[in-house]
């Protein structure tokens, strides 16, 4: 399409991967900005982040309007944190061990040229190989979605900052629906094109498609990357750290984020 | 449509783009006029900041606006670099008519 820009190779970078243990939901959302801005400003090597959840929590898109996907009393009753992160599309509902939650975080240049469409496409090929290679048959379903004949497995947002992407993605690995539906407003409106009337059995989860324990599926993904792109294992530094908490406290825990769209 | 009353009513419209995503909007009408219009939804935009100026856009527009016009004021306060993916000024148009009807 632009012939005169150079798109890049995943191979042309020296990816990271971050794994650390189950962190709290505010601090999943301020890792994501902190990350993104590491990269975009050089100071980070392009990564891979997989994700693990201390506690339970509704994630929604930063366009998102609180009060219309939330039922605030239900998320309460749950003791289930509601929390707005930096990308676009819809709620995610999440418990520790129910979800594989990851985001990449990688240089503009790997996307250059490409639609909104192919780049997320793109993004998650090696995780289609891998849930190929587990028996799952899955696609990419335009514009956010991975699907398979079961039905849909997990949803991705992207955001762009300066010169980066940040690609993120929750699949179902064994989710609550009838918890889920409880707390989630989805509406008739947002399945209309979907040829189904309910949310619950939009998804179908990738426990009961692989049989497999999640961790057997995260380290085939992970597995997977690391063949197809070059793969070290990195850390989250004390400055990101750092700075992590400083946004929880400035940005991602105040009511002004929470509630930026009421 | 034509509210001339004084007091301010409320209007929520909500659409699926086909092909696309969930756009959501709510409103209110004053003196026949759009007011506090508040998009929402599972978009994506880029940059962020855009929201501000859509919603900016849409305000103080008389209520029987066509479709044409009020996708024209949305595209007409966007920056060149602004990107939409799963959004458009036309389905934007759509759901400010849905809460209005």
């Amino acid at each position: 399409m632009n012939e005169t820009s150079i798109r890049s190779q995943w191979t042309d970078f020296d990816w990271q991967l971050v794994h650390p243990g189950p962190l709290m939901p505010l601090r999943h959302m301020a890792l994501d900005q902190v990350l993104l801005d590491e990269v975009a400003a050089g100071r980070r090597a392009p990564t891979l982040r997989i994700w693990e959840w201390a506690a339970p929590a509704v994630v929604i898109g930063i366009f998102q309007s609180l009060k219309n996907e939330v039922d605030a009393q239900a998320a309460q009753a749950h003791g289930i944190q509601v929390v707005r992160r930096i990308s676009g599309g819809g709620a995610m509902f999440v418990e520790p061990g129910n979800t594989i939650t990851y985001s990449i975080y990688a240089p503009l240049s790997l996307v250059e040229g490409m639609s909104f469409q192919d780049a997320y496409a793109c993004m998650d090929d090696f995780v289609l190989q891998a849930l190929g290679d587990l028996g799952i048959r899955a696609w990419y379903q335009p514009l956010n979605d991975i699907t398979s004949e079961g039905g849909k497995i997990g949803g991705a947002a992207q955001a762009r900052r300066g010169g980066a992407v940040l690609h993120h993605v929750t699949m179902a690995y064994d989710i609550d629906a009838t918890k889920m539906l409880q707390v989630l407003r989805v509406g008739r409106e947002k399945l209309s094109d979907k040829g189904t009337t309910s949310a619950a059995k939009r998804v179908d989860p990738l426990r009961s498609q692989t049989g497999l324990a999640r961790e057997v599926v995260i380290q085939h993904m992970v597995d997977t990357f690391r063949r197809r792109n070059g793969l070290r294992d990195g850390a989250l530094t004390p400055d990101e750290q750092a700075a992590a908490e400083r946004l929880i406290g400035e940005k991602f825990g105040t009511e002004a984020w929470l509630a930026k769209v009421p | 449509m034509n509210d001339t009353t004084r007091n301010p009513r409320s209007g929520h419209g909500e659409y699926k783009i086909p092909g696309g995503k969930l756009v959501v909007v709510d409103l209110r009408v004053n003196e026949g006029r759009l007011k506090d219009v508040r998009l929402s939804g599972d978009f994506f935009l880029e940059p962020p900041e855009a929201l501000d100026a859509i919603n900016a856009a849409l305000e103080g527009l008389p209520c029987g606006t066509d479709a044409g016009h009020l996708a024209d004021a949305v595209r007409g306060a966007l920056d060149a670099d602004v990107q939409m993916f799963g959004l458009s000024p036309e389905g934007i148009a759509v759901v400010i008519q849905r809460a209005l009807a």
